[in-house]
């Protein structure tokens, strides 16, 4: 900041341009150190004036102490859980630091925590940190799956007219809202478990996976096991259903993964509207809803 | 219609929150119209905006902003321009207002109204950007004195001046924020009235009401409680001074339910027709003085 000509103390009112007060000004909102010091000259300190009750200081203190609540508000609406299980001091810290490094740049403050998830993977004094970021991944994909563009799910009646002999080669694209993921830690659980009890279970590592989509403007998610993580991945990645279901029928889980159970899944993911379109054959026509 | 554009008076509105998206589908609440909240609106393909088409398809919408930082000496963010057009289009906005303020520089915002110099650089420079802002939109916009919380040294202009030479200059509307006005008279120690005074009639075409959190040595401008006495009062007088435009009633924290908002919303009505008829009833009492 010292280097920043808008900052230089010996500026007067008499050079004072707009340009220079606004970033004199967000320095002391944003910079590091309280407003107090970063009023770095008698001559800065004259450029706001005092109230009949407030020093300029304490006024310039005013936009500087609803600075990080409004960020901390902001990033608590997205990821509430990680809120949860740091604690409101905990995460405000978090927040602090998140923000120095990644203030908004955008006219919104919907993706402010976008950068969240590898962030924290950054920090070395975060409680459970792998935890942490595992659940900020899971809370980033869900805000993300929010705001994703509406795309009708495939009917029962497109799904009907795919000729039979044509599904082996079929390629199924996912509806907007979709992401998969895969975690070193039960988040998901946990995630349910604060929205359904305000209650933290108990942390071990633990291999889990799960798909999040949106239905009717809701956002849901679904656990899934591996073999089932990977057929959906195959799919989602372009591979027809054929290709998908021998990656799971081929690999390590035979015999432990049946023919019906790929059935069993592929409804439930048909029944939860998880694909928007039918890509058949060569030809690549669609069979949408 | 007093102002200048022909912009209708759409009665008393509040601002469309999630919070009341359910009633308010469920119900087809019997309000005027609603503000909505521009930028929750414009990178979304989801709830939101699906509700918002909804609400658009059986009310007056109006769009409101808080990032357009027409004060900024940033280059106007023509992608946000694009995008705002969009929406205003696509649900058919009365018209579009935003603040009198900057939220940041150098690429950054505080999403905070940050308050302006009332300088004649300040104002040549306001003044372009809002020209730059309308060919764009191709609509005047409209914009409103945010409250304020200091003062600069530098500053040659009363704010109420300031607001009208930006008005009158740029060819924009005004949106008088009534609890903006008093929280900032508090705040540096004007007088309310006389700063309504200054404003241009024919350039107003909305006014907002909302409470605010008084610390005793200030007021923050909170939009978190009902509106107090004093600031009805000063509405009445805008009202009188101005004419009747749409007014709104803003809840953004600790939000009651949809029927305690609008409550407080309808209590303008009141205040209005207190005021013509009390000036009906001066009016007559003229004649009556007149021909005696």
């Amino acid at each position: 900041m010292g280097t920043d000509p808008a900052l230089d103390p010996d500026l007067t009112l008499v050079d004072l341009t707009l340009e220079k007060v606004q970033r004199w000004m967000l320095a002391c909102i944003l910079g590091p150190r309280t407003s107090e010091e970063t009023v770095v000259s008698e001559a800065a300190r004259g450029w706001v004036l005092p109230s009949k009750t407030l020093s300029a200081i304490e006024r310039l203190e005013i936009y500087r102490d609803m600075y990080l609540p409004r960020m901390e508000e902001a990033l608590a609406i997205d990821y509430p859980a990680l809120k949860h299980f740091l604690g409101g001091q905990e995460f405000m810290r978090l927040v602090k630091r998140y923000v120095d490094v990644y203030p908004s740049r955008s006219y919104t403050l919907n993706r402010l925590g976008d950068h969240l998830p590898e962030f924290v993977a950054t920090l070395t004094d975060l409680p459970k940190k792998e935890f942490c970021v595992d659940l900020a991944r899971l809370e980033l994909a869900l805000s993300v799956i929010f705001d994703a563009n509406e795309t009708p799910p495939l009917t029962p009646d497109a799904v009907r007219a795919v000729p039979e002999e044509a599904w082996e080669s079929a390629r199924l694209r996912p509806i907007e809202a979709f992401h998969l993921l895969a975690f070193d830690y039960p988040v998901s659980k946990y995630m349910g478990a604060v929205d359904r009890e305000n209650r933290s279970p108990r942390i071990a590592a633990k291999k889990t996976w799960v798909v999040a989509y949106r239905r009717n403007y809701q956002v849901h998610r679904m656990d899934l096991r591996e073999p089932a993580y990977e057929m959906l991945s195959a799919l989602a990645s372009g591979r027809t259903l054929g290709e998908a279901i021998m990656s799971v029928l081929t690999r390590k889980w035979r015999p432990a993964v049946k023919q019906s159970q790929l059935f069993e899944w592929f409804r439930d993911w048909m029944a939860e509207g998880v694909f928007q379109a039918v890509e058949l054959g060569d030809a690549k026509a669609v069979a949408a809803s | 219609m007093a102002n200048r554009w022909g912009y209708p008076d759409l009665g008393f509105g509040i601002g469309l929150r999630s919070v009341h998206f359910d009633y308010i589908l469920k119900n087809n609440p019997a309000i005027d119209w609603f503000e909505v909240l521009s930028e929750n609106y414009l990178d979304t393909g989801g709830r939101p905006s699906h509700v918002l088409d909804q609400v658009a398809d059986r009310y007056p919408v109006v769009l409101h902003g808080v990032s357009l930082s027409v004060g900024s000496t940033d280059p106007v963010n023509f992608d946000y321009l694009r995008k705002l057009k969009a929406l205003a289009e696509r649900v058919k906005a009365h018209w579009i207002s935003d603040h009198l303020c900057w939220t940041g520089v150098t690429g950054l915002n505080t999403h905070d109204l940050l308050p302006m110099p009332y300088t004649d650089q300040a104002l040549r420079h306001t003044i372009e950007r809002v020209k730059i802002i309308q060919d764009f939109l191709e609509r005047p916009i409209a914009l409103e004195n945010a409250s304020t919380y200091l003062e600069f040294a530098a500053s040659t202009w009363q704010e109420s001046e300031f607001v009208a030479a930006i008005a009158e200059q740029a060819n924009c509307g005004i949106l008088l924020d009534v609890n903006n006005v008093y929280v900032s008279s508090f705040n540096h120690g004007f007088d309310p009235q006389e700063y309504i005074d200054r404003i241009p009639r024919d350039r107003v075409v909305q006014m907002h009401l909302a409470g605010h959190t008084n610390k005793g040595t200030h007021i923050l401008d909170t939009h978190s409680d009902y509106v107090i006495e004093t600031v009805w009062k000063l509405y009445r007088y805008a009202h009188r001074r101005l004419g009747g435009v749409a007014t709104l009633l803003e809840w953004d924290a600790n939000i009651p339910a949809f029927d305690v908002v609008h409550g407080e919303a309808l209590k303008a009505r009141r205040f209005r027709e207190q005021e013509d008829s009390a000036a009906v009833t001066a009016e007559q009492s003229e004649v009556i003085a007149y021909g005696d």
